[in-house]
């Protein structure tokens, strides 16, 4: 199938491009409000230790304070309140309770006490005058340590000690699949725990009026999200709230979560004032959610054919303060990549004393793919088989069920392994010793969720889009190429604006791989629904019954019309064009994406040089091919970085020892190479374009491939993430 | 941070009349500042040197080479006179990332920055020796010393101390002195005590380099290419005659907390030729007193590396 | 102090513990410079002091007295763009965007001194300023394209 299009699949400049290199670009600390106070916010030195006593006074007392704020202001939230804000259920009193501790602090960087003040520095000195008397207790900081009989707990109300859920999917009779497997591997693995490493730390500024309405501006991935849950943890209606997004630093899931809006609006309510609050980088390190370490235990068998018979996987993620390690789509995820008969996967979600998880970037997948894709390795070696073309054996197709239920309707997988396998790099060789090539493959869902948009026709001819969606990549653009491509438009005719939660329809958050699939899909919808309206005003302007629209020219009996032309004649012929859009999208489709990467060791240091990497993916359709190679060339760097040289540092009583970038180690240009990219394209039939959405499945292969690649230049199988000089040396 | 007092002296007199109790000495400021922040140095004033000229400048100075205090790195690295005869110097400033650094950062200062240990930045002391063995130690020392057991943080110290450098050292009472690189560097023994022998109303003015009669390298192990700190250092300085060294001066940096003089390598290679055999051979005598900790045996294992490697590179044999 | 910003000069007065980034952000409401982590490892606060790259959150502002700065908003003339930033534009070197500023300055100064520079020199000058959102790939390909073109330098004199 071949579809021409004429916007979609360029590269147009992107609408907010100029105001992002002139520095005039506003992110939410560069928000400044008349009579504006700014925040600060005091974090526990404890791990885990009940809070016996506050005592605020002296930091009242300060000239220049205007006001603290404790869990103790805050409505108190029902122990078994559940809220839904689209993307799964959350505990009311988990989110209340990681925005400020209350009866205890679980980790090492838990918010406490906040205070508004004249400026940062006065409230910094003042958070350092409130007073708080802990009683400390033993800690607890990884999955199989809080699994273990004895195990300090984190809460009192889980019904299974620190497990906050199982998870177990089922299929097929392993016994029997082990049975007639010729080779079976088992390996597990641990990964260690790392952060989203956004450049922009979380903000929030917010102003309580005197009518009740609470207007946040704030650096997230979703305003609605923001919005709900700044409600919630207020317990206001929503419609008390408005949310306004401003540009965002960069997010990659770990802005979805609330933590200082609640916190700033509470304080602006005892204060009267504005009030801003801007996180340090040491904060983001050890007060906003890293993603979990884990424990992923994989065994696969496989026959003479090089065909899986059975493939089993024990989870164990560490959630952190507060259920939601995101071990289901790491289970979901484990074998999501095969089609295979007898399947069993056991996930384990488990609080431990340390900052409380959140989503990044493909959430769970990497930690379960890492296994699943060593072993594949092995096993491939072992049957003497190339590991690409034993992937191929297996892959999953159309038709394929998964362990947790849902079969596949189109997907990507074998055409991916076709794109590795023809790669450049795959087809060249080694460039000398102590090389080795890895690759691995894998899977994420993308979501659907609910998207709004509007679109209003121009007297110029231009379209203005109206959206709530974020945009950390490029979507006003991506968005905008949409729109255009169906009014017969050029990109730069429409013009986007990122708009509060007041003005546009609900809008689910930039996350999950869907702005460009589900907000796309209300974009579409809305162009088609302004094309219907200007075909009826061509056609009562040329009283004709039927009127043609293509390419950007509107037509009947000989007639014609540009878009442009018709739009200036709009006011005569009844006035504006504007229509809305909102969907809820059913059709997502599943990306899969793949990584060749080369490494060259140090025999004698460890040191590890990634020579060249090709990331393929599939994207369904790229709407514009330099933002998809973007994202996966992005994703692959995380994912590097990831694999080799980042994690936490915590010592025995649960403190973060490298809370700043140079002791976490994020890659720099100069350890990375190029980032070669192949975009494959198996169209989503769920959406017009055929979207599927880019922005995850590439972090999901690199732990695993440059394990493999590593295996490949040593010899030696690494347990454990990031594998760096210490380990690889096994010293 | 609280609020201070700053001065902006022009000349040493003036410099060292305001270094009274409380003031400390600001120059590039990249590591003061971070420690204001951390609120690990808490002084009443500042007192930025910067701004004095005779701390300037790279120049020859009889048989040395004088290089001011306040020289940037970057300075250091493009300047003729080091980048012809110490080429050991060179590597370790450019090992400093990044080029913003290198712009702001001074000779002086890298000598006397203050250890990047995490427990010591956190605020629980220099000398806590017990947190540290029992807790995060990859990146600590192997050759502890008592209590202490950071590292020194200084790149430019190991390179120094092997091309047989001194500090030359303005004091309150108007009077100068010359300290050894390899003095200037210490081990505390107490809490409160500095790493350098510096008092708070001292400054250095001039680090004098002998006149280049060797062969020098330092080579640096990282993880990563950039933004990290070395895991291990080594610089060499080999007085050759023919192909014969007559002597060697092998300094090891980042791992303890002192820049480590390896003498019984540096006697070793003596009348020896440098190849990989004698650079392994001398890797191995240099990394011999290790003593690492739980979770830093690596290591040792790269310092003998550096070792090897610096010599290597020193003596123009190709490295692996 | 007096300091010339985007060449203009300025006549300041601020604690001595401030950071430059600070006096720039707060006073002069200059918000192009971005704050990352307060510790000089980001670099998304870098300007120019005296045509260098410098990180402003570690530059105490008292040290930039008589000396000249370059931030983001100094570097197009009017409505034009430095080529740095037009080559930032069209070869699409940005996801989030809030390294970019950053990225730009060091361009700037990497091409004043180095005006060809070999892709070594590229990634050597960029080595210390993180993005997070792509890899790097195509903020290298800008620095490329800019050094391609010649029209427009530092519109103001340093």
């Amino acid at each position: 199938m071949s579809t021409t299009y004429n916007v979609i699949g360029t590269r147009p400049i992107r609408h907010d491009g100029a105001d992002k290199v002139t520095g005039r670009a506003l992110y939410g600390a560069d928000l400044q409000l008349a009579r504006m106070i700014h925040g600060a916010v005091l974090r526990s030195p404890h791990a885990h230790a009940r809070i016996l006593r506050i005592d605020t006074s002296k930091a009242e007392a300060l000239p220049g304070v205007f006001a603290v704020v404790t869990a103790a202001d805050f409505p108190p939230a029902p122990a078994d309140k559940i809220v839904d804000f689209g993307e799964g259920d959350t505990l009311l009193s988990s989110l209340r309770g990681n925005i400020l501790a209350s009866g205890k602090v679980l980790y090492s960087g838990h918010a406490v006490a906040a205070v508004a003040a004249v400026n940062a520095h006065v409230a910094a000195e003042a958070a350092a005058l409130i007073e708080v008397d802990y009683e400390p207790l033993p800690c607890v900081l990884t999955a199989p340590e809080a699994m273990a009989p004895g195990a300090p707990i984190l809460h009192e109300n889980l019904p299974n000690g620190n497990v906050a859920e199982l998870i177990r999917y089922e299929m097929g009779d392993l016994a029997a699949g082990f049975a007639e497997a010729t080779v079976i591997v088992e390996r597990e693995l641990d990964t260690a725990t790392v952060h989203q490493g956004y450049i922009e730390p979380q903000n929030a500024t917010a102003f309580w009026s005197s009518d009740g309405r609470i207007h946040i501006w704030c650096s997230t991935q979703g305003s609605f999200v923001a919005r709900d849950a700044s409600a919630a943890v207020l317990d206001v209606p929503v419609s008390q709230v408005k949310v306004t997004p401003m540009e965002i630093g960069g997010g990659f899931g770990g802005k979805i979560n609330v933590y200082l809006e609640p916190v700033a609006a509470m304080l602006s309510k005892k204060a009267g004032r504005p009030v801003k609050l801007v996180m340090s980088r040491r904060d983001v390190f050890t007060g906003t959610g890293p993603t979990p370490g884990s424990r992923v235990r994989v065994k696969i068998g496989v026959n003479d054919a090089g065909k899986i018979t059975a493939a089993q996987a024990w989870l164990a993620y560490e959630a952190g303060a507060y259920p939601g390690a995101m071990v289901g789509p790491g289970a979901m995820t484990v074998f999501a990549c095969y089609d295979i008969e007898n399947v069993l996967i056991e996930g384990f979600d488990v609080v431990v004393n340390k900052p409380s998880t959140s989503a990044y970037r493909a959430p769970g997948a990497p930690n379960s793919a890492l296994a699943t894709e060593t072993v594949l390795d092995e096993i491939a070696e072992k049957l003497g088989i190339d590991p690409l073309e034993l992937r191929l054996r297996n892959a999953a197709k159309e038709g394929t069920r998964r362990a947790d239920g849902p079969r596949y309707k189109r997907i990507g997988c074998i055409e991916v392994l076709e794109a590795m396998k023809a790669s450049p790099q795959y087809n060249a060789p080694l460039p000398g010793p102590n090389c080795g090539r890895g690759v691995a493959i894998g899977f994420w869902f993308n979501a659907g969720l609910p998207s709004s948009a509007t679109l209003s026709v121009n007297a110029d001819g231009t379209v203005n889009l109206i959206e709530g969606s974020t945009d950390i990549g490029g979507s006003r653009t991506s968005l905008s190429m949409q729109a255009a491509e169906v009014l017969g438009l050029r990109a730069e005719d429409i013009h986007p604006t990122i708009v509060d939660t007041d003005s546009v329809g609900y809008t689910g958050v930039t996350g999950g791989s869907r702005t460009t699939f589900a907000t796309g899909l209300a974009v579409h919808d809305a162009a088609q629904m302004v094309v219907e309206q200007m075909k009826a005003r061509a056609a009562r302007l040329w009283a004709v019954d039927e009127v043609s629209f293509s390419n950007g020219t509107f037509s009947a009996n000989g007639q014609s019309l540009t878009f442009a032309q018709l739009a200036a004649q709009l006011g005569a012929t009844g006035g504006p064009v504007s229509c809305s859009a909102t969907v809820n999208p059913k059709g997502v489709g599943g990306s899969i994406a793949g990584l060749i990467i080369d490494v060259k060791v140090d025999p004698e240091t460890g040191k590890t040089d990634v020579l060249r990497v090709t990331s393929v993916q599939d994207a369904g359709k790229a709407i514009h091919p330099a933002y998809v190679e973007g994202q996966m060339q992005g994703g692959t760097a995380q994912g590097i970085g990831w694999a080799l040289n980042e994690e936490y540092f915590m010592d025995a009583d649960g403190d973060m020892r490298n809370g700043s970038y140079l002791d976490y180690r994020m890659p720099t240009a100069l350890d990375l190479p190029m980032i070669e990219t192949i975009i494959v394209e198996v169209p989503n039939p769920g959406h017009p374009f055929g979207v599927r959405g880019v922005g995850e499945a590439n972090i999901v292969p690199p732990l695993a491939a440059v394990a493999n690649a590593l295996y490949r230049a040593t010899g030696k199988r690494l347990n454990r993430v990031p594998m760096n000089p210490a380990t690889i040396l096994g010293l | 941070m609280d609020n201070f007092e700053y001065a902006n002296p022009s000349t040493v007199k003036e410099a060292l009349s305001l270094l009274t109790a409380g003031a400390e000495v600001l120059a590039g400021g990249t590591d003061l500042l971070s420690l204001l922040k951390d609120e690990v140095h808490k002084p009443k004033r500042l007192v930025n040197i910067k701004n004095i000229k005779a701390l300037g400048g790279i120049s020859k100075a009889g048989n040395n080479i004088r290089i001011g205090a306040t020289v940037t790195l970057d300075e250091l690295a493009s300047s003729q006179l080091i980048r012809a005869a110490y080429p050991s110097l060179v590597q370790a400033a450019l090992g400093i990332t990044s080029p913003q650094i290198r712009n702001m950062g001074t000779v002086a200062g890298d000598l006397c920055q203050r250890p990047r240990c995490w427990y010591f930045r956190s605020g629980n002391g220099l000398l806590n020796k017990s947190l540290v063995e029992n807790g995060e130690n990859k990146y600590h020392a192997i050759f502890g010393t008592g209590s202490a057991q950071f590292v020194s943080a200084s790149s430019l110290g190991p390179a120094l101390m092997a091309l047989g450098a001194t500090v030359k050292i303005a004091g309150a009472d108007g009077k100068t002195k010359d300290v050894p690189v390899a003095q200037f560097f210490k081990a505390p023994s107490a809490e409160g005590e500095r790493e350098i022998a510096l008092a708070a109303n001292e400054i250095v003015t001039d680090i004098l380099v002998p006149a280049p009669a060797t062969k020098n390298a330092t080579y640096e192990v990282r993880h990563k290419q950039a933004l990290d700190w070395p895991l291990a250092t080594a610089s060499v300085a080999l007085r050759m005659s023919g192909t014969k060294v007559t002597s060697a001066s092998i300094t090891l940096g980042h791992v303890g907390p002192t820049p480590v003089r390896a003498t019984e390598a540096e006697k070793m290679l003596v009348g020896q030729t440098i190849t990989a055999d004698s650079a392994e051979k001398a890797g191995a005598a240099a990394v011999a007193g290790a003593k690492p900790l739980s979770q830093n045996a690596y290591k040792v294992q790269l310092a003998k590396v550096a070792v090897k490697r610096a010599l290597l590179t020193a003596a123009g044999v190709k490295a692996v | 102090m007096t300091v010339t910003i985007n060449g203009k000069a300025h006549q300041l007065s601020t604690a001595p513990d401030r950071p430059l980034l600070d006096v720039l952000r707060e006073d002069l409401g200059l918000t192009g410079t971005k704050y990352g982590c307060g510790e000089g490892q980001c670099r998304a606060c870098t300007v120019l002091l005296n045509g260098k790259p410098v990180t402003s959150c570690l530059t105490p502002a008292r040290l930039a007295d008589g000396k000249s700065i370059t931030t983001i908003e100094g570097l197009a003339t009017g409505d034009r763009l430095h080529r740095v930033q037009q080559a930032f534009l069209d070869a699409e070197a940005m996801q989030c965007g809030y390294c970019v500023p950053g990225m730009i300055l060091r361009t700037v100064s990497l091409l004043e001194v180095t005006p060809h520079p070999t892709d070594a020199q590229i990634v050597e000058a960029l080595d210390g300023n993180l993005c997070r959102c792509c890899g790097y790939v195509r903020i290298l390909a800008a620095v490329r394209r800019a050094a391609q073109t010649t029209d427009g330098g530092l519109p103001h004199a340093e």
